[in-house]
């Protein structure tokens, strides 16, 4: 009978312990006395001894490794590292095909990375330049209207700042802007329009803007006297000095040039050229408790904490402002100020940010395309690198050396295309720039830029290498040796199907979103919103303009012309109608119920020159007095008040008592991301800002004309400029538009470089079957079936691809839709021709390399061996 | 000096690999110890003090036929070498030297 063996885990200690040249002869010497044992103590005894035996071994002598001959040197040896990519160089150029494919997606999946990434750390860094931006919070309040959602406000009561300053002692300074104005500023004959703010005088002790002449802190306190930027200074005062010199605000007021301050850069949320003091224009209701009419911050003492200071601000409307007691004043810090505008139930909950991280995800994403591209290529081409594998593993090259070897042909890759890159950014930045509205510039003298840019090398290197790296460096030399014709196994073709998949799955995604994006755009230009803002020029009604006797000549002389067909004043462009007022009373009116509704004041003619529908009642008569306690409503309005037939009805609203008079349609107040709200309009022709316009068909030219002539007739003192409604309508949309420009850029840019990798892989595949199409042809088979052949593998990869993206495209447009209240239906032919185009790129892509390897003469392909 | 000085376990297991000329392995040469000396000896022993003489050039070795009750493994055959033969001789001679300046008296 055969005795048990000795036990195996003493044979691995012994493995592991002995040196291994000494393996051989020690394992069968202690199992040949181990059997001898076995036969003559038997096993139990001869199991004790052998363990006795084994632990003997424990001698330095018999654990110190042999010295090898040829010793293989550390695999991070400099000598190495040169050889590396002296190897790695000759790869690439051996087959230089493969590589430029693999540079070119490499290089635009950087570029784009990159350009966003600038992006990024543009959006990212708002506000820190300020000093001792990490005690500087920006002041907003909850409201919470009875039993509805808490409302954040951006805007605070004037009193407010005072108050803080006085009653919360870890504050150590607050100060109150106003809304940026442009406003006219005259210095002889220079004359042009710069944006300003009235400041409080803690606004220095907030933030420490450095002055490059004069105290900035002194000048704010001096009511005659402006800080201005070194921009203006530089415009108005070329000569220097320009402390002490005087200017003139809006043709009124005249200051004297306090303090000169550095330019602010673009990366901050205050954007201002001049500052004057707050008292200068402050108007009565800027220091009521009742309305949110200015922008507080303040600055915190070092040592406090923002949490505390609310507490502490908790009771403040409470003791000051007696009407309500539900509201709390919250502190945003300033750094977070550009990236957390929207506010839910009284918490920041997004803004800006969804933006920097969809953008973000997106560099990512294409980066990994092009990362994948790379692996792709590299694996399928392990196949003709075995042998060269087998034979440096033979010479003794560690797994550690090649992997070294494979990932710095990568990271030489990664390096070569982030030159590439850098270049293709610097072409790529200024229309970057005029598309996202931004200043980036490559600065290389950042250090952290370079960290970055390393990092991005790194990043993509060790990513796209690290497949091959790990999976060439595995194979067993004996093998590969042995078997002349090696073939990739199943595994590694499969990773790569699994990578095609993934890369097309994302290029659909994308491709929907394109597709949605672009639909959802073209809705919100297209919709019937109302009212017609197409083809209306507006004026701001300014200086001379401001009276409202000449405004309304104005208007007349302009209707009286050829060219213009109608024209209208307003307080407020009917273009995002958001001022909103608790003030609609009604009777039958619920019991201390107050409602918000939205609210614009307008001149003569509104109704017909922005074309809105009136669903019942008339216009307010032009000029009439008595109509300016009147009110015209929208059809939500009437909803809300539950009145059927509002027209006749009185309500109470800002002018007292007056009847409805006319019941418009429901037209859009705003961008479609709100539903229509409830609109009361009210007649204040002395009231209005704008003037607006609309040309007889085809007259347009002539009508701008006609408007210069007689706006610069009647306001002399002001330089003339016009705007059309419908552009200044799109702005409201210029994020969508941003993303919309983005996708498109992103998705196409994602299709060409999973399409290089297709192109790259095909053309491998053609290859590696040279013989196999050959002996097809010889036994006649058609071009036609030798296309389907090679084409039908890539075509399922798609199909996998487009069942797999759908319906995460589907569910991520869904979610990017639900921002709008006004919105397209996501169709079930967008996933079609998203598949069919991906498809047909993939098709087409493969098709040119199957075709000519198809016409391949199979003579060629076979004479040799 | 290395190589000159041999211990007394080494001489022993030398001497057994030149009883045993030709066929001297590991557990081989320990069966033939522990029947001359009556004593245990231990093989991880007997393995390192192989590999030091074989380190002096005092054996020789080369892989023999493999057994199936070692496993399959190849025996490790020594073979003492000319240096092996004149270390043990110049031992014996220092003793015998040594033997014959004993004077009489003592060993009585």
């Amino acid at each position: 009978m055969q005795p048990p063996p000795p036990p195996r885990w003493l044979d691995r200690l012994l493995t592991w312990l002995v040196a291994p040249h000494l393996h051989e002869e020690v394992l069968g010497d202690l199992h040949e006395r181990y059997h001898r044992r076995t036969q003559r103590l038997g096993y139990a005894a001869a199991r004790r001894r052998y363990l006795r035996e084994v632990l003997a071994y424990c001698r330095p002598s018999l654990i110190r490794r042999k010295p090898q001959v040829y010793p293989s040197p550390f695999f991070l040896n400099p000598d190495m590292l040169r050889n590396y990519f002296t190897v790695a160089w000759r790869t690439l150029t051996k087959s230089p095909t493969y590589s430029l494919v693999n540079l070119i997606g490499l290089a635009l999946g950087m570029a784009c990375s990159l350009l966003i990434g600038l992006w990024i750390y543009d959006e990212l860094s708002y506000d820190r330049f300020l000093p001792h931006h990490e005690q500087i919070h920006f002041v907003r309040v909850n409201y919470n209207f009875r039993g509805g959602e808490t409302q954040t406000a951006f805007a605070t009561p004037g009193p407010l700042a005072d108050v803080i300053d006085r009653d919360i002692p870890s504050v150590a300074a607050t100060t109150i802007l106003s809304w940026p104005s442009e406003t006219l500023v005259r210095v002889g004959d220079k004359v042009a329009k710069e944006t300003g703010q009235y400041a409080s005088v803690g606004f220095f002790d907030v933030f420490e803007l450095p002055a490059v002449q004069g105290n900035a802190k002194t000048a704010l306190a001096n009511l005659n006297q402006i800080v201005i930027s070194q921009k203006m200074a530089a415009t108005y005062f070329p000569e220097g000095q320009a402390v002490g010199k005087t200017l003139q605000l809006d043709n009124k007021r005249v200051f004297v040039v306090g303090a000169v301050l550095e330019n602010l850069p673009a990366n901050s949320t205050l954007q201002f050229d001049w500052l004057v003091n707050f008292t200068v224009e402050e108007k009565e209701w800027q220091s009521a408790w009742t309305y949110n009419a200015v922008m507080t911050y303040l600055r915190l003492r070092p040592d406090a904490s923002p949490a505390q200071a609310e507490t502490a601000m908790k009771g403040l409307f409470r003791r000051y402002a007696t009407f309500d007691n539900k509201e709390r004043v919250i502190l945003q810090p300033i750094t977070q100020l550009h990236l957390w505008g929207d506010y839910k139930n009284g918490v920041a909950v997004g803004g800006q940010i969804e933006y920097v991280r969809l953008f973000g995800s997106m560099a990512l994403f294409i980066l990994l395309i092009a990362c994948i591209n790379f692996m792709n290529l590299s694996t399928a081409r392990s196949a003709m690198r075995t042998k060269e594998v087998g034979v440096r593993k033979v010479v003794g090259a560690g797994r550690l050396a090649l992997m070294g070897q494979f990932l710095s042909e990568s990271l030489l890759m990664s390096l070569l295309g982030a030159v590439v890159a850098l270049g293709l950014v610097w072409l790529l930045l200024p229309p970057f720039n005029a598309i996202f509205d931004k200043r980036l510039a490559l600065d290389l003298a950042d250090p952290a830029r370079w960290v970055g840019l390393l990092g991005l090398i790194l990043l993509t290197g060790l990513l796209s290498g690290s497949y091959p790296a790990l999976f060439l460096s595995g194979l067993r030399p004996v093998r590969i040796l042995k078997s002349a014709g090696w073939r990739a196994g199943t595994g590694p073709a499969q990773f790569r199907r699994a990578l095609v998949v993934f890369q097309f799955a994302l290029s659909v995604f994308l491709i929907v979103g394109m597709l949605t994006v672009g639909q959802q755009m073209h809705y919100l230009r297209t919709k019937h919103l109302g009212l017609d803002r197409d083809n209306v020029a507006y004026v701001t009604l300014e200086g001379a303009l401001n009276d409202y006797e000449k405004t309304e000549q104005l208007r007349q002389q302009l209707l009286q012309t050829t060219s213009v067909a109608m024209a209208t004043t307003t307080a407020q462009l009917p273009l995002n109608i958001r001022n909103t007022s608790t003030d609609l009373h009604w009777p039958g009116q619920p019991q201390k119920q107050l409602v918000s509704v939205a609210t614009m004041s307008v001149g003569n003619d509104f109704i017909k020159t922005m074309g809105i529908k009136l669903v019942a009642g008339r216009d307010f008569r032009t000029n009439s007095i008595a109509d300016t306690s009147c009110y015209l409503v929208n059809e939500a309005a009437a909803k809300l008040m539950g009145i059927k037939e509002p027209v006749g009805r009185e309500i109470t609203f800002w002018f007292g008592k007056g009847p409805i008079i006319g019941l418009m349609k429901d037209f859009h107040l705003g961008s479609m991301h709100q539903a229509i709200q409830p609109l009361v309009v009210t007649f204040m022709p002395p009231n209005t800002q704008y003037l607006l316009i609309r040309p007889r068909a085809g007259q347009t030219p002539q009508a701008l004309a006609d408007l210069e002539r007689l706006v610069k007739q009647a306001n002399p003192n002001y330089p003339f400029a016009y705007h059309f409604l419908d552009e200044a309508y799109e702005d409201l949309y210029q994020r969508e538009q941003q993303v919309s420009t983005l996708i498109n850029y992103a998705g196409a840019l994602a299709i060409l470089i999973s399409c290089l990798g297709l192109f790259g892989l095909a053309t491998f595949t053609a290859e590696q079957r040279t013989k196999e199409i050959g002996v097809r042809k010889v036994l006649g088979a058609s071009v036609a079936s030798i296309v389907a052949l090679l084409g039908g593998d890539f075509l399922r990869l798609v199909l996998v691809a487009i069942l797999i993206a759908s319906p995460l495209a589907w569910w991520a447009m869904h979610y990017w839709l639900a921002d709008f209240a006004y919105k397209i239906t996501i169709e079930w032919w967008v996933f079609a021709l998203a598949g069919v185009l991906a498809v047909g790129i993939a098709l087409l892509t493969v098709s040119f390399q199957s075709i000519r390897a198809a016409v391949a003469n199979p003579v060629k392909s076979l004479r040799t061996e | 000096m290395k190589g000159t000085y041999l211990g007394e376990f080494e001489e022993v297991v030398l001497l057994a690999v030149a009883i045993q000329s030709g066929e001297a392995y590991g557990a081989a040469v320990v069966s033939e110890i522990e029947q001359q000396m009556n004593r245990p000896v231990n093989l991880g022993a007997v393995h390192a003090v192989l590999c030091r003489l074989q380190e002096k050039g005092l054996v020789s070795s080369h892989l023999g036929g493999a057994t199936p009750e070692r496993g399959g493994r190849r025996k490790r055959l020594y073979a003492m070498t000319g240096a092996g033969r004149r270390a043990l001789e110049e031992i014996r001679q220092l003793r015998n030297q040594m033997w014959a300046a004993i004077p009489n008296p003592a060993l009585s």
